[in-house]
């Protein structure tokens, strides 16, 4: 298996870049080749996922925005 | 969240500089919802998002003539609502950077492979308590690398406009990135382990 050093993680995908992209295709093969590595992007993956899952991006409470107009001294307007 | 047509919300500004109302109420229309749950994230409580939510519009009500259209709009006003947030952070509390934010090393990621998650248990997320303790982790992080995260992660704002609205490099934004997201992993692991989502 290729040495790689760690470090060169700071450039890839779920550690910040696109993974498709050229300085990661060689980061992207040792994922692949590494038991402990593949394992660790996982779990970045899943705790991406974990955040969207627990997140909810429902609209503003309505007195929220009731509040927000008023003080803007402006209409509520849907575009 | 509502996508915006560019060159619709263009015209929509270029209205807005111009004094008109109605435009003025589209452009808050169509943010508020994202800069409300930014906001909530950020700071963590209602009342704060709510104030920053209306400090946000006010500045852009007193400042829209001064957008040039260099960047795109919604850069700017995240900007001012990330600046608005993390001033408010920094006035509540000191940061603490006691916690680890480090980059993952060899001999970390060398014990990955004995703590795999196979298959997370999502259905258990629906738990309040769980949830909470999930969100709390979010809390730990220093306002910057949770306000990466938000904008990265929940958001899905690129690289380029997350580094233009913190005004930092985009190496920086994915340093910090990846720093956030190893934080969250290591604190989720205790957690995984005690309410047994696996």
């Amino acid at each position: 298996m290729k040495k790689i050093n760690i470090k060169f993680f700071e450039v890839c995908k779920y550690l910040g870049e696109d993974i498709e992209s050229e300085p990661c295709k060689l980061v992207k093969q040792h994922i692949n080749e590494c038991p402990d590595c593949s394992v660790y992007v996982d779990k970045i993956k899943k705790v991406v996922k974990l955040y969207r899952i627990v997140d909810n991006f429902d609209d503003i409470p309505a007195d929220v925005d009731k509040k927000l107009f008023a003080k803007l001294n402006l209409s509520p307007k849907k575009e | 969240m509502e996508k915006i047509n560019l060159k619709t919300e263009k015209q929509i500004v270029l209205k807005a500089q111009s004094g008109d109302r109605n435009a003025l109420s589209s452009l808050v229309s169509l943010y508020e919802n994202r800069i409300y749950h930014l906001a909530l994230r950020m700071l963590g409580n209602e009342q704060d998002a709510e104030d920053i939510l209306q400090e946000t519009f006010m500045v852009m009500l007193n400042k829209i003539h001064q957008f040039e259209g260099n960047s795109s709009f919604y850069t700017w006003l995240y900007r001012i609502a990330v600046n608005l947030g993390l001033r408010l952070i920094k006035s509540r509390s000191p940061e603490k950077f006691n916690i680890s934010l480090d980059d993952p090393d060899s001999e970390q990621i060398k014990n990955e492979v004995l703590s795999e998650w196979h298959e997370i248990d999502y259905e258990k997320i629906g738990h309040k308590h769980i949830r909470s303790k999930i969100n709390s982790v979010l809390k730990e992080l220093p306002g910057m690398y949770r306000t990466i995260f938000i904008l990265r992660d929940l958001h899905g704002t690129s690289v380029k406009d997350t580094s233009k609205i913190l005004n930092i490099s985009e190496s920086n934004t994915k340093i910090r990135l990846m720093r956030a997201r190893n934080f969250l992993k290591e604190k989720l692991e205790k957690i995984v382990k005690e309410e047994d989502l696996l």
